[in-house]
């Protein structure tokens, strides 16, 4: 076959994957899409168009309730993952002579599976875990922690953990493309290691800092695990409640209502952070 | 007139490990001169500057800028400023806010302004501050560097390869601009190049460095008319090395017996700084004359063969060889009258003033 332009050639090359996405994204979301509009009662399904599912979803105080928390969530994961995640980043971009091994070290927990690393937050955080069985051996308590597990901050810190990884290295890789002369000069110019960093160092990490947040904040407000092994009651999250809905509840309208509002919260949320991000950024002189 | 010396380096040097990058730097800076530090790439040349910007600390040795000692002054507490080799303009500001930044926090605001406007003024950009960092071309980038290291006002500019990024008509049009603004500012400005005319053409003194070492310290004229040795001959400008014997020496004066062309009495250089029997001389290629006939009023002449010519369009190089050398001697001739008067095979005197040898002591 003769490709008559380079739009054609481009189409044909992206073809493979278009059709791959449109497969695996597209139908499924339009299916979800049908399904909003449509209800069920046990196993029927009734294909009438309604807006019976977002009324109850609007109006249930349970459904904004988990959505609110989800969000809060997952925020505050982002927020404690890259304050922790950049000092690394820095650290292997600026001052590690060995950087491959560096790397390589932050990749290691995802040697293990997601789940078995959920499972053993459990050990640690646990009544008889680890970390009670420490404290009490050390003598710094009387008796076992009991908010260190099935909460919220359960939660958070396994999820910072486990997302470490997707938080330092795309700051790592905004740090790594800094010229040094562009720190150089800011020195030349009278600043000192602080005023560097504030004005130069960080404008210039900004995107990689708004990729890290949305790389993490965007699965976490999505995430069921976690918060169905760790959260206990105070920490479930809207995901698990979607979960109920396909699965025990058997209400495949309503969780793929829920589902879409999800999707609606998370990028409302993300495009406000990116668009007051980079305005921020912008503002630094 | 008192010159007073901005910048000392007193027995400066700059070790890694046992690599010495630079060693035995001594060299005064007078106020207002503009001084550049010449040699090939790793001569050492850009590691001094960096250690007057304060960038790198010297393993031993002293700097003094403006009478203090620079010892343990970080770079962002010196009154140097620095425009790099790839002038790095900050992405994410505009052209005002590059200009600005050294500014900001320092100077009301109103004045900063002022400044920031009369200093794009002063470079040739006025009016642009609100144009992106990546709008700009590689001469406006050169542009906005100057002016973000003039607008604070150092007691010394300092320049690293700050031409080598443009194209060949912007840079020598750039040699130029900076050579007047450095003169009307009367800041001093020190300026790191290996590109010799780039050396020559703008600085009231350069420094030649080899290996590390200041080779010869000099204005253009003398470097060029009595460089200290075959080295620093060769680096500055074309040069034709032929070796000689010292017949007989007076305090000025050696009477020579060159390679070719045979004795000759010329004058000591004062630069050379290892004398002896066997000497080598130089001569630079314009200062031969090349006739058909053996040239009069030449106290040294030697016939050759032309065995090479090239046109440079405002001179033509000959290439002769000569019994008694094994290398062709080039020779440079003006082009006067628009004629190439030799062609390659033709036979050719040479003759040479006893002016145009230069005394470059013991070779290497």
């Amino acid at each position: 076959m003769i490709l008559r332009s380079d739009a054609a050639k481009g189409y044909s090359l992206s073809a493979p994957a278009t059709i791959y996405v449109g497969f695996l994204v597209a139908a499924p979301l339009a299916i979800l899409i049908a399904y909003s509009f449509w209800t069920q009662t046990y196993v029927t399904l009734d294909k009438s168009l309604t807006l019976k599912n977002y009324r109850e979803a609007l109006t249930d105080p349970l459904v904004q309730h988990l959505m609110l928390r989800s969000i809060w969530i997952a925020g505050a994961v982002t927020i404690v993952t890259v304050a922790l995640a950049y000092p690394i980043a820095y650290f292997i971009a600026m001052k590690a002579h060995k950087k491959t091994i560096w790397l390589l070290l932050i990749t290691i927990p995802f040697w293990s599976s997601y789940l078995l690393r959920v499972f053993a937050w459990k050990l640690i955080l646990g009544f008889n875990g680890v970390m009670n069985s420490a404290l009490l051996g050390l003598g710094l308590i009387n008796e076992p922690l009991s908010f260190l597990l099935y909460n919220e901050f359960a939660v958070v810190l396994t999820l910072a953990h486990a997302w470490a990884p997707f938080a330092i290295l795309p700051i790592y890789v905004s740090l790594q493309k800094i010229d040094p002369s562009l720190l150089e000069a800011a020195t030349d110019l009278g600043n000192n290691a602080f005023q560097r960093f504030m004005r130069v160092t960080l404008p210039l990490t900004i995107p990689g800092i708004i990729a890290a947040c949305l790389i993490i904040f965007i699965p976490t407000v999505g995430d069921y695990v976690t918060p169905a092994l760790v959260g206990g009651s105070d920490g479930k999250m809207i995901a698990n409640l979607i979960q109920v809905q396909f699965g025990a509840a058997n209400n495949w309208p309503l969780g793929a209502t829920l589902s879409l509002m999800a999707m609606l919260s998370v990028g409302f949320v993300a495009i406000v952070f990116v668009i007051t991000g980079n305005r921020l950024g912008r503002r630094i002189r | 007139m008192i010159e007073k010396n901005i910048i000392e380096l007193s027995g400066v040097e700059k070790r890694y490990g046992s690599f010495a990058a630079a060693s035995g730097i001594n060299l005064d800076l007078k106020e207002g001169e503009f001084f550049s530090l010449l040699g090939p790439s790793g001569c050492g040349k850009t590691t001094v500057l960096r250690m007057i910007a304060g960038f790198q600390d010297p393993t031993q040795g002293t700097v003094t800028i403006d009478g203090r000692n620079m010892e343990g002054v970080p770079a962002n507490n010196r009154p140097t400023n620095m425009v790099f080799q790839s002038y790095a303009i900050f992405p994410h500001l505009n052209v005002g806010n590059n200009v600005a930044y050294g500014l900001r926090g320092r100077a009301p605001k109103a004045e900063i302004e002022n400044r920031v406007a009369e200093a794009l003024e002063m470079v040739e950009l006025g009016g642009l501050q609100l144009r992106g960092a990546n709008e700009l071309s590689g001469g406006q980038r050169q542009r906005v560097a100057l002016a973000r290291a003039l607008i604070m006002r150092p007691k010394v500019l300092l320049l690293d390869e700050p031409l080598s990024a443009l194209d060949k008509k912007l840079r020598e049009q750039m040699q130029f601009e900076m050579r007047n603004l450095q003169q009307s500012l009367g800041i001093t400005f020190v300026m790191v190049t290996h590109d010799q005319y780039e050396a020559m053409t703008m600085s009231d003194r350069i420094g030649v460095m080899f290996n590390g070492r200041l080779a010869q310290v000099d204005t253009p004229a003398s470097l060029y008319a009595r460089p200290c040795d075959e080295e620093v001959a060769s680096f500055i400008g074309e040069m034709n090395i032929l070796p000689a014997s010292v017949a007989g020496e007076s305090d000025n004066a050696l009477s020579v017996n060159v390679a070719a062309f045979g004795n000759m009495q010329i004058d000591r250089n004062p630069n050379v700084t290892n004398p002896g029997k066997g000497i080598i001389i130089g001569i630079r290629p314009e200062q031969l004359e090349i006739k058909s006939e053996k040239p009069e009023d030449y106290p040294a002449t030697v016939q050759g063969k032309v065995i090479n010519v090239a046109f440079y369009g405002e001179n033509i190089h000959y290439h002769v060889t000569v019994d008694g050398h094994d290398k062709p001697i080039a020779v440079s001739v003006p082009n006067y009258f628009h004629t190439v008067d030799f062609n390659r095979g033709d036979t050719v005197w040479l003759g040479l003033q006893a002016a145009s040898a230069i005394d470059l002591g013991r070779g290497k």
